[in-house]
């Protein structure tokens, strides 16, 4: 495997390097290569994130990369190695989200988005979801910064209509 | 330059004074609610008027369908005295159900918010079609109708189809490849009665072969439209035939049929039969109805319940009533059961209870009409 580098320098400065494979998995940066506006001496710089933000999106680049490459090699695996190595991933995955706080899962949320990275924005949403679908109105509205734009009266009213059913 | 493995993590934890999180754009706020199970929309719907109308956005349920996410979801329709609009209800899970170790499963029918009525209101046939549900003639003032309404179930907003050639009181409707069958619904049996065929890509009406008996249900058995009224009467759309069920084939099928409900889940037919008491199923190798085992755990329904079966996603969902004495009988309790159903490698099927509960308390004078499940 070909091991091309490439720099990428956060919105405060710091720089990383990246396996060039491991950085198309954001489609933006995949599309700057592909139309070779990659200067190699050069940092591509990413207004939009941070130095602490991209260090999680590096490691889960880095951690997928090695998992596609994985696909090729063992494209007639057992169905029992695929499950294992599936449940390697979720693993991961799973022990990749839970050590990160709410309000950081939301900033690589956005760097994902940003960069354009579908399968790390699949894994935050999904644990977003699971975050908040058993969470009263009020716990939600916490976690997603939401102020509670119904007047009064609309919240009395709503207050009436639910009464029995959230009592 | 830095490598990542360098870099400092994020605090792990995240501190009550800390910076709120970041707002997110309502694309990826989309992407997330459209991960969550719809029985938690209602509560989510609260949470700000951005939230309300996102879950009622188109898009919103774009997304569930390209995640695949789509599931059943359960509607009931009730009529009380008290108001001239049948009134909707969904069922949803309360908040906090898994912190909470309460005997209660959390579940509830919440009544949903519908801005407009149809013309039509009473005497309808109603099937699910994907995210709608479709109500098929009826009566309005006394007299028959052809209209056709469809409520859909991701805006909850009522609208007008195209009216049927025929005017119907209680119709028998049934679903099949993207088709309602409609048969039925006439006070008195002539042979000028035809079915009608509602082509959901085309949205028409097509008259379809003149009905051999009378109707009053209707069901989908392999691929077949079987009709109920007295004699039992097979259609089969390929060959656009009716053809009578000898009788003595379906054994108690056709006897006393409307008083037993019923439905097909994965093309096995099921009904809740007063006479025994019990779910039953169909088993159309040997031709007789077998009961349906592992539902121990289900309460015996009085003789006066209103039993209704629906096919939820795979599963079913039981509704029943029963009084509650407390009231001095003028509330009746509504519950309903999830059963996971399983084939044994002896082709037996079992019944799994998932849970039960009562999910609304009633007015006695309330009317069950019907259970339907819409996929979203």
């Amino acid at each position: 495997m070909s091991s091309n580098m490439i720099m990428l320098k956060s919105s405060d400065g710091a720089s990383f390097e990246i396996e060039e494979a491991a950085a198309r998995k954001s489609k933006i940066i995949a599309n700057m290569i592909e139309v070779e506006c990659v200067d190699e001496d050069k940092a591509i710089p990413l207004q939009n994130v941070t130095g602490n933000i991209l260090a999680l999106v590096i490691e889960y680049c880095n951690k997928h990369i090695v998992d596609d490459d994985d696909d090729v090699a063992t494209e007639e695996a057992s169905e029992e190695e695929e499950e294992a190595k599936k449940k390697k991933v979720d693993d991961w995955e799973a022990e990749f989200m839970n050590s990160m706080s709410l309000e950081t899962m939301f900033e690589l949320l956005l760097a994902a988005n940003y960069l354009n990275i579908k399968s790390l924005i699949d894994l935050v949403c999904q644990t977003i979801a699971n975050n908040i679908k058993d969470k009263t109105p009020e716990e939600v509205r916490k976690i997603f910064s939401i102020e509670n734009d119904f007047t009064p009266e609309e919240e009395e009213e709503i207050r009436k209509e639910n009464a029995w059913a959230f009592g | 330059m830095s490598s990542p493995e360098k870099k400092t993590k994020p605090p792990t934890k995240q501190s009550p004074e800390s910076n709120p999180n970041p707002s997110l754009p309502n694309d990826l706020v989309v992407s997330c609610l459209a991960r969550v199970s719809r029985l938690h929309y209602p509560t989510l719907s609260l949470v700000s008027k951005t939230f309300q109308s996102l879950i009622a956005s188109p898009d919103l349920y774009k997304t569930r369908s390209l995640l695949n996410r789509t599931e059943s979801c359960l509607y009931v329709c009730l009529e009380f005295l008290s108001d001239p609009n049948p009134r909707w209800f969904t069922l949803f899970q309360k908040p906090n159900q898994t912190l909470t170790k309460e005997k209660s499963s959390g579940y509830a029918l919440i009544p949903i918010s519908i801005p407009n009525s149809p013309h039509v209101q009473y005497d309808r046939g109603l099937v699910a079609v994907g995210s709608n549900i479709y109500a098929i003639g009826g009566t309005i003032e006394n007299a028959d109708s052809s209209s056709v309404s469809i409520l859909d179930c991701r805006t909850h907003m009522w609208h007008e189809a195209p009216s049927m050639w025929m005017k119907r009181n209680q119709p028998a409707a049934n679903v099949l490849d993207g088709k309602i069958y409609v048969a039925g619904g006439f006070k008195d049996f002539d042979d000028s009665n035809w079915m009608e065929v509602f082509d959901l890509k085309t949205q028409t009406w097509e008259l379809a072969k003149r009905c051999k008996s009378r109707v009053f249900k209707s069901t989908v058995l392999e691929g077949e439209i079987y009709t109920f009224g007295g004699k039992v009467v097979a259609y089969k759309p390929k060959e656009d035939r009716w053809e009578a069920v000898p009788v003595g084939k379906y054994l108690r099928l056709d006897v006393g049929w409307g008083l037993i409900c019923n439905c097909v889940i994965d093309n096995v037919l099921y009904c809740y039969n007063h006479s025994v008491a019990g779910i039953q199923h169909y088993n159309s190798g040997i031709r007789c109805w077998i009961d349906l085992k592992g539902l121990e755990g289900l309460p015996k329904f009085a003789g006066s319940c209103n039993v209704k079966l629906v096919d939820y996603g795979g599963k079913m969902a039981i509704f029943w009533n029963t009084c509650l004495p407390s009231s001095s009988y003028k509330s009746k309790s509504i519950w309903c059961a999830v059963i996971s159903l399983e084939k044994s490698k002896t082709k037996e099927i079992w019944g799994k209870i998932e849970w039960l509960d009562v999910v609304l308390t009633v007015p006695h004078t309330s009317k069950f009409v019907a259970a339907l499940a819409a996929i979203l």
